[in-house]
Formats: C-alpha cells, sequence, structure tokens
C-alpha cells in the first residue's frame, strides 16, 4: 500500500512541475489552450459532481456558468470594485442553482435530463434577449480581468491553482459522507427514504454545489475570453461537457480533466488543421461508449486493477 | 386581436406543430418500444430532408423526393440500429450517448456533402397558392401537411391498438420475457421499429424542405423542438406526440404574437413547469 | 458499484504545497510569442471565418474570394510576397478569440482579417488590436467603427443601417406614407432596421408596426400574418440572409403578398443563396445593396467570370467583401512599402481610394469606415437565365452616419429595439 501511495504521490507531483513549467517551455498560444483545458475540465467536474455520484446526467450546466460568467463581465463593465464584481457572480450563481435545484429536486434519469435542457435553453434565450444587461447577440465588450492576473501566463497560473483547489474538494466531498449519501440516492432511491433520508434536500444540495463550480467555471471564462457573449453558454456547451465526462470517465476524479483536454485539442487545435473535426469527436464518442464504457480513466483503472490483482491471485494458488 | 387573426395564428400554430408531430411520432413511438432516447433523431431528419432536397433536384418530382428521402432515413436508421445501438441495448445512458455520437457525424456528413447554404424544395404546383378562407388566403401546402400528419397520426394509431403487429410492439413494451416466451423475435421487431422511427424523421425532412429550409444545425433546432413535444406529452405516448405538438405549436405561435420577445424560448419555460408538477407528462406512464 | 476515488491525504497536502510554489514561482515571467513586426520583402498575414458550424456558408465565400484576390495578383501587393494563413472560426467567439491568439502568437501574422459575424467580431478585433496589431473587418456592427471605434480596426464594408438610409428616403419618395419593418431581434437587425425607420421618419413617413423576429426562426407564417394585418403602404425587411431570409420569402408568398403589398429588403436578402431557393418567384424583388453581381461595371463582371469560372457559381456578398479587404490590404501595403506598422498601417489603408471597387467608387472615412455607393436592384435575369441582381438607381458617397453630420449621429445611442425614429 505504501508503494501505491508513494507511487501517487510522485505521480502527483511530477503532474504539478508540468504544470508549473508548461509557461515557460510552451508557446503562449498553447498556453491558452490549457488555461481553457482547465475551465473546460472544471465545467466539465461540475458536471460529474453529478453525474458519477448521484447519477443525475445534466444537459443544462452551461446556463449555471453563464449566471458566473455574466455577473463578472456585466459587474466589470459597470465598473464595480473587484469584490463587489465577485459578491455579484456569486449572489448570481446562487440564485440560478437554486432555481435548478428546485426545478430538478424531484426527478431523476431522462426527466431530470429534460428539465436541465430546458432550463439550460431558457437562460441561452434570456442571456439573448435582455440585451440592455447582456449585450445581446454581440455580446459585452470591455471585459479586463483584475490586476493580479492580468498577464496571460498570471491567469494561466490562476486558472490552474482554482482546478487544483476545486479537484481537492470535489475529491473530499467524494469521500465524504455527503458522497456517499449521494451514491446511495443512485444506486435505490427507495432504500434511502427508507433509511430517513430526504431524497429531494439530498438532490438540491447536490445540484447547488455543482452549480457552484459551474458558475466558477463560468467566471474563469469571461475572465479567459475578456469578451461574453451568449454562445459561451449556448445547449451545445452543456453538452459538450457531457461529452468530457463521459470519454474521460463518469465518476472518475480525472475523467473530466482528461476529457475536457481531447475536446479542447479537437475542437480548437485539430480544427486549424481538419475541416472535418466534428466528426472525430462523434467517431471518438462513438468509440468510448462502446468499447470503454466507463471512460479513458475508469477504463485505465479497471486495467491497472486487474494488473495489480493477478500477482495476488497466484500467492493464493 | 380580431377573431380572424386568432383564427389565422391558431392555424399557422397548428400547421407548424403538424410537422413537429410527424418528427415526435418517431421519436416517441421508439422510446416507447424500446426505452431509447434518441438524440440522433435530428440528424436523421436533416439527412433524409437532404436526400430529399437531392432526389428532387434529379427527378423534379416531389413524391420521388419524398420516397428517396424516407428511405435514406431508414437505412440511416438500419445501421444505426443494426451496428451501434444492438451493442449496448438497455443500457439508458449509453444509448443517449451513442445517439449523439451518431448525431455529430451525421451532421458533419451532410454539411460535407450538401454544403453550408440553405437548401429547400419548391412545393409541387398543385400544392402552391393559396386556399380562400373566409377573408384570407391560407397556404394550402400548409393546410396538406397538416391533413399528412392527421392521417399519419389516425394510422399510427389503428396500426398500434388494432392490428397484430401492433398488439406485437404493445407486447415488446410489456413485458419483453413473456414476449419472448411466446415465440416472439423481439430484437427484429425492436430493428422493425427503430427503421420505421427514421423513416418518419426523413419524411418529416422532406416535408419541412417544402415548409421550411433545410440548413446545418436545424437539426439540433428541430430536435429540441421535438423533445419538448414528446416531454410535455409523455415520453412514449402517441396521444401525448398528437396533443403535445398542436400545444407547442399553439404556444410558439401565439408567444410569437403577444410575447414576441420571449419567442425563443417561450416553448421550453412551459415544458419545465409541466415537468416539475407532472414529472412523465401529459399522457405519460409514471416511471420509476 | 463504488467509483474508485483518489484515496491519499499525502497527496493532497503535497498539492498545496507544490500550487503555492507554483504561485511563488510565477513572479518571474514567462515569455510571450509572436507580435513582432518583420519589414522587408514578405508578408503573413491571418484570415479568420466559419468554415463549419451554422454560417460555414458565408465563411467558406470569404476564404474563397481572398485567395481570389492574391491568385489573381500571384500572391504580392507591390513587390511585397503575402502569405495567408487560415483559421476557422466556426461562428463561436470563444473559438474565434482562441483561433486569433493562435495566428498572432503562434504563426506570428501581423495583421487579422475577418472574422464575419459581431460577436466573433468584437472578440477577435477586441484581442489583436489589444495586442497592438492591425485588424481589418468586413462585419456589419455598427459601433465598430462608432462608438467603440479603435484606430487599429478599419472596415473594408458597410455597417448594418448605412445603406438603408437610402432606402427610407426613397420609399418615402415614392409615396409611400405608412411601413412596416421586419428585422431578426439582435443587433443587425435593429441596426438594419434603425437605418431606414430613421430615414423614412425624418422624411415624413409612419412606422405602423416593427415585427422582430429571432434569429433562426423555422416558422414565419405568424410574423408574415401580423405585418399583413397592419395593412401597410410598404413592408421592409432588413434581413441577415441565409434560411430567415427564405423563409421569411416563402411565408411572403405563399400567404399571395407578393403582389399585393410592395416589399423592398437590405443589402443582404436578395442575395444569391436566396435566388437559387427561391427561383423565379422572386424577379422583380427590390433591394438596397453595395454588391451587386450583376452591375456594369468591368470589375465585377471580370470578377463573376473568374468566381464562376473556379466555383460554378455567381459569388454572394461574402466573397466579394473578402476579395475587396484584400484588395484594400495589398493597396496599403504598397503605399507602406510592404511594411506592417500597427496604426500607422490602418492610417494608410484609411488613404486607400479605389475608383472602382467591386462596390465602386471607395473612400474611407476618419472612424474607418467605408463611403461608398449604395444601389437600388431589381431581381432580373441574366441572358443563360440565371437570376441575378442589377442596378435600378444608384446614391453614391453614402457614409455611415446617413445625413445626419458625425457629431449629430453619434450623440443618440446605437440602433435598438426601441428605436423608433422620434
Amino acid at each position: 500500500m505504501i508503494t501505491v501511495r508513494l507511487a501517487k504521490a510522485a505521480a502527483a507531483a511530477v503532474a504539478v512541475a508540468a504544470v508549473v513549467a508548461a509557461p515557460y517551455v510552451l508557446p503562449s498560444y498553447v498556453v491558452s489552450l490549457l488555461t481553457l483545458g482547465f475551465i473546460a475540465a472544471l465545467l466539465a467536474g461540475s458536471v460529474n459532481l453529478l453525474a458519477g455520484q448521484a447519477g443525475l446526467v445534466s444537459l443544462g450546466h452551461a446556463g449555471l456558468a453563464a449566471a458566473g460568467a455574466y455577473g463578472v463581465a456585466w459587474a466589470t463593465v459597470q465598473g464595480l470594485p473587484l469584490p463587489a464584481t465577485l459578491g455579484v457572480a456569486g449572489a448570481l450563481t446562487l440564485a440560478v442553482s437554486v432555481l435548478y435545484a428546485l426545478t430538478t429536486m424531484r426527478t431523476s434519469g431522462i426527466v431530470f435530463l429534460m428539465i436541465t435542457l430546458a432550463l439550460g435553453i431558457t437562460v441561452f434565450g434570456l442571456a439573448v434577449k435582455l440585451s440592455s444587461v447582456t449585450g445581446g447577440q454581440n455580446g459585452l465588450t470591455g471585459i479586463r480581468r483584475p490586476e493580479p492576473i492580468g498577464e496571460w501566463w498570471q491567469f494561466y497560473f490562476f486558472t490552474a491553482a482554482v482546478y487544483g483547489v476545486c479537484l481537492l474538494a470535489m475529491a473530499a466531498m467524494a469521500r465524504s459522507p455527503f458522497g456517499l449519501t449521494l451514491r446511495g440516492v443512485r444506486e435505490s432511491q427507495s432504500r434511502m427514504i427508507s433509511l430517513g433520508y430526504s431524497v429531494r434536500a439530498v438532490k438540491f444540495t447536490a445540484m447547488v454545489v455543482s452549480g457552484g463550480f459551474a458558475g466558477l467555471a463560468g467566471v474563469l471564462l469571461a475572465w479567459n475570453s475578456e469578451f461574453m457573449s451568449p454562445s459561451a453558454v449556448s445547449f451545445p456547451r452543456s453538452a459538450l461537457a457531457v461529452v468530457m465526462v463521459i470519454v474521460g470517465g463518469t465518476g472518475t476524479l480525472l475523467g473530466p480533466l482528461v476529457g475536457a483536454a481531447i475536446v479542447v485539442a479537437t475542437e480548437y487545435w485539430l480544427s486549424s488543421y481538419l475541416e472535418r473535426w466534428p466528426t472525430v469527436l462523434g467517431v471518438a464518442l462513438i468509440l468510448v461508449v462502446l468499447f470503454a464504457p466507463r471512460g479513458i480513466v475508469g477504463g485505465l483503472e479497471g486495467l491497472a486493477g486487474t494488473l495489480a490483482q493477478r500477482p495476488r491471485r497466484k500467492e493464493k494458488s | 386581436m380580431s377573431l380572424d387573426e386568432v383564427a389565422l395564428q391558431a392555424l399557422n400554430g397548428l400547421s407548424f406543430g403538424a410537422l413537429l408531430f410527424l418528427l415526435a411520432s418517431g421519436f416517441t413511438l421508439v422510446f416507447g418500444l424500446m426505452q431509447i432516447v434518441n438524440l440522433a433523431h435530428g440528424a436523421f431528419y436533416l439527412a433524409g430532408g437532404y436526400v430529399g432536397v437531392a432526389a428532387f433536384g434529379a427527378s423534379g418530382s416531389f413524391p420521388v423526393a419524398v420516397a428517396a428521402g424516407a428511405a435514406a432515413a431508414a437505412a440511416i436508421g438500419l445501421a444505426s440500429e443494426r451496428l451501434l445501438l444492438r451493442r449496448v441495448r438497455g443500457q439508458e445512458l449509453p444509448e443517449v450517448l451513442l445517439t449523439v455520437g451518431i448525431a455529430l457525424v451525421l451532421a458533419d456528413a451532410c454539411l460535407a456533402l450538401f454544403g453550408g447554404n440553405p437548401r429547400a424544395i419548391p412545393i409541387p404546383d398543385t400544392l402552391a397558392g393559396g386556399v380562400q378562407l373566409g377573408a384570407v388566403t391560407y397556404p394550402t401546402y400548409r393546410l396538406v401537411v397538416l391533413s399528412l400528419a392527421v392521417g399519419v397520426g389516425v394510422l399510427l394509431y389503428l396500426v398500434q391498438h388494432r392490428t397484430r403487429l401492433g398488439a406485437l410492439i404493445r407486447a415488446g413494451v410489456d413485458d419483453r420475457e413473456v414476449a419472448e416466451s411466446l415465440g416472439i423475435d423481439v430484437p427484429r421487431v425492436f430493428t422493425a421499429m427503430f427503421v420505421f422511427g427514421s423513416a418518419l424523421a426523413g419524411l418529416a425532412g422532406v416535408v419541412a424542405a417544402g415548409l421550411l429550409t433545410l440548413r446545418p444545425g436545424a437539426d439540433t433546432d428541430i430536435l429540441l423542438f421535438a423533445l419538448v413535444v414528446v416531454v410535455v406529452g409523455g415520453l412514449g405516448s402517441l396521444q401525448g406526440a398528437a396533443v403535445g405538438s398542436a400545444l407547442i405549436g399553439l404556444v410558439d405561435a401565439f408567444a410569437k404574437v403577444w410575447v414576441p420577445e420571449l419567442s425563443t424560448f417561450a416553448v421550453f419555460a412551459p415544458m419545465a413547469v409541466v415537468l416539475m408538477f407532472r414529472p412523465s407528462g401529459l399522457f405519460g406512464r409514471s416511471r420509476p | 458499484m463504488i467509483p474508485r476515488t483518489w484515496q491519499s491525504r499525502r497527496t493532497a497536502r503535497l498539492l498545496l504545497v507544490v500550487v503555492a510554489l507554483a504561485l511563488a514561482a510565477s513572479a518571474c515571467a514567462p515569455q510571450e510569442d509572436g507580435g513582432d513586426a518583420q519589414a522587408g520583402g514578405s508578408v503573413k498575414l491571418g484570415f479568420i471565418s466559419p468554415v463549419t458550424g451554422f454560417v460555414a456558408a458565408l465563411g467558406t465565400d470569404m476564404r474563397r474570394g481572398w485567395e481570389m484576390y492574391w491568385s489573381q495578383n500571384g500572391g504580392k501587393a507591390g513587390d511585397t510576397t503575402v502569405e495567408t494563413v487560415f483559421e476557422d472560426d466556426t461562428g463561436d467567439p470563444d473559438v474565434a478569440l482562441t483561433k486569433a491568439r493562435r495566428l498572432v502568437e503562434q504563426e506570428q501574422v501581423q495583421l487579422v482579417a475577418g472574422p464575419i459575424l459581431a460577436n466573433t467580431a468584437y472578440a477577435v478585433a477586441g484581442y489583436v488590436a489589444g495586442r497592438g496589431l492591425p485588424t481589418v473587418q468586413m462585419t456589419g456592427a455598427d459601433d465598430l467603427t462608432q462608438r467603440k471605434f479603435d484606430p487599429l480596426v478599419l472596415r473594408v464594408g458597410y455597417t448594418s443601417s448605412q445603406s438603408n438610409f437610402p432606402a427610407g428616403q426613397w420609399a418615402y419618395e415614392q409615396g409611400h406614407r405608412q411601413a412596416v419593418t421586419i428585422c431578426p431581434d439582435y443587433a443587425f437587425g435593429w441596426e438594419s432596421c434603425g437605418g431606414f425607420v430613421s430615414a423614412f421618419v425624418k422624411a415624413g413617413g409612419k412606422i405602423t408596426k416593427q415585427v422582430w423576429h429571432p434569429l433562426g426562426t423555422q416558422d414565419f407564417s405568424t410574423y408574415v400574418s401580423q405585418a399583413r394585418q397592419a395593412n401597410p403602404d410598404v413592408v421592409f425587411v432588413g434581413s441577415a440572409g441565409g434560411p430567415d431570409a427564405i423563409l421569411l420569402y416563402k411565408a411572403w408568398t405563399g400567404f399571395g403578398l407578393k403582389d399585393k403589398i410592395p416589399l423592398i429588403g437590405n443589402c443582404c436578402f436578395a442575395d444569391q443563396v436566396f435566388l437559387r431557393e427561391v427561383g423565379a418567384e422572386a424577379l422583380g424583388l427590390q433591394s438596397f445593396t453595395y454588391w451587386v453581381e450583376g452591375r456594369e461595371s468591368p470589375a465585377v463582371q471580370n470578377f463573376v467570370k473568374a468566381y464562376e469560372q473556379q466555383h460554378k457559381e455567381i459569388p454572394s456578398l461574402y466573397a466579394a467583401g473578402a476579395y475587396t479587404m484584400a484588395q484594400v490590404v495589398a493597396e496599403a501595403l504598397k503605399k507602406t512599402g510592404g511594411k506592417i506598422e500597427g496604426k500607422a498601417f490602418i492610417d494608410a489603408a484609411r488613404q486607400v481610394s479605389l475608383s472602382d471597387s467591386l462596390y465602386g467608387a471607395l473612400t474611407f472615412d476618419d472612424t474607418n469606415n467605408v463611403v461608398g455607393p449604395v444601389y437600388l436592384t431589381q431581381v432580373a435575369r441574366r441572358e443563360d437565365g440565371t437570376l441575378w441582381s442589377v442596378v435600378e438607381q444608384s446614391f453614391p458617397e453614402v457614409s455611415q452616419f446617413g445625413s445626419e453630420g458625425k457629431e449629430a449621429f453619434l450623440e443618440h445611442p446605437v440602433f435598438s429595439r426601441d428605436y423608433t425614429g422620434q
């Protein structure tokens, strides 16, 4: 066990060292892709929180990111100071998350999927229509990152750090009693009810927490582009977040990061060289669903598990 | 708003609802039998429609276009079911995700083959022009689409409730094991139903090429409408799809007149409300 | 089954420490790439347009127009060799921005041209100008050269409202007194209708109803019914083109209104895409625009001929627009001797004056926007039977500020949904 822990710690150290070294060795454009990747991974992580633990697949999380993003965008354009800006973004995210939570806490499965889809499209519609606040289709220009993270590399470090902290928080949550309750809800709602849990309250809380992470991703998104328009929070964005989770591995901690890396690389990088990149994404999704139903990370973990067990079996025999 | 105007807008809503029904009925039947949420249904619609446009270009005949569009969508449906969906049968989420993958690939293939410009089929002369209804002229083609949808709906209802095939299909829904023990080839019935649902999507695509136009992105736009219809009506229910399409068509039309600033999402907010209070939809069976 | 989670607390602590270290280390700044202007015999330009996604058709045409200009001129502007790196923005501002970063930081281009949609253009122009590099645009968004004017951004094209000022004036002069407008419900539509409404009301006309439809409306019957109910003398359509234009016109003729109420379109309504799908029903349709494929001018007819030979279709506004962008960039390069140095380059480009461009006689005003002719056009048949537009009347030297002066115009806010001409 100790060696496993050591190996994991070493792997984590190497990963963090790589993240730190990136802007010094990679071209700045590639670093901006990494930044985008972390933001996408954070949004995918918030989807994974519900999908992986509670089995609730949301097709409307871009609407939650929109709350954070438009909160920051609007407040910055109004010239509010940073704390007030973050306050606006936080309050808006909380309000929208509670709305999502109230409308979805009675549902699960396909119905949950459909309501979140409807909510996401409603938020998108509001972003388009409330043009005096959101700038409509043309979007809001003139957003600036706060001073200490103004430079591209500062923002990269900031985003990576925020993602790292969120990753740890999500890991802690998965281990916590609340995480166990969520998994209980997924396995059998009726059993949880007979055990005295309020399934609705559990789902409500999970949605609000997930919404918080999504809203944070939205804040980073607005700061990254220094521009905000509805297409950043449209239905395809929600769908891509789900694709990231599935391809990476539902319920795994690092799955969303791997999925985000693949999707971002396809959409932003491969599309410079290959016009038919949506086909590549579609085929990748089909292959993962057919041949690695637990996603890439889930599949690798399974593989590692089998390899680790093999010697033990030998000992037994 | 005068009575004439209300009647006119109601007809507008119902005829758009008719197109939605053609699309939603196939979607809901597939779900009702196989529990598959086919998010590629919109892509089948688009592909069928484009093939219809191409067939019309080659033959100049509207019926040929309809047949070609439906056949093409049926073929794509057959391939999808046999080669892909069958491998994950019964697993709700992987099935949905597979259809998302199929939709991505198919939509991109349509863009590669048919280009990004909007495409339409000119309405055949016999159906062009208008019918005088009281004080207003109403486009004949819209009335034809309306009657086509009613015809398809009645036919589907009769097949489902009055024929052996319908009984077979309902048996597949209710208890698969019993149906199989009676010697029914359930996988085959599934394939047939999926192909039939896809053909309906293709048919809707060609009809839409006359009523609307086809373009990149039209697949998700119309699919969202169809989803709203079946979710409001109740997943898997044919009656639900009929009532849902009429309702959504009407809501869409009158929202455009009365609350134009909300028109992009006027149909989605009611859907969320319906689901909050009746998660299984108006006609849906309650599901665990 | 319970998924595995990452279980090591020690790992967590270690991670935190390293993150903290990383933040400390970030005090020394990494080097950014790109942005160095190279003088001399060659320049590298970036060109962004959407070739996938829902506006793929426009972006493809743009790329063809841009390529055609450079291939006709041997890839040179005077003695300067011009290389272009193409990017696809998929019609999404965030993708557009990332692609602009790639062009500037990785490919080290010295100028970015495109994209087309207003929101992608704002995102790209903001970033590129923020880096001190010049950019040329052809999007219509009014404020790009008005209230959000940036000395590093040149628009080789017309604002969304610009070509519709003559339309409002003309409609009044035809004896129309009550008008209905139909425009898409977002900035482009508000500005397109705004141009018409401001001129029509100023002339003395009355707007009895303004119909706003969402971009990408599937079913136009409701909107057409509303316009008819208002029983106007004339209907003005300020369309963004594409499916909306076709659907709107199909509903219009479907309800039998073609010969009952006069309808005039804007720049982007009765374009080639529209004419190919609508067919003979469009004959006689009048529009106000600046790209007219049937205009009798050697520049236009040579371009149409060459383009048709290569791509088997009559070039669209987007092909012509990108071609003209390339032409202006080339002329400016000749003026600067092949140097692209931020504002100096845009200043040189603003001095470019073309007597026979694809739009006609073209100059620029002091906020970097085209001053050029607008044409009243009519759909007609070419000798070979193909539908195209021909000029009925010309309105020379139309400015983005209409008949008002710059100062008076900029005093009122940009045209919005609530603008009624009062």
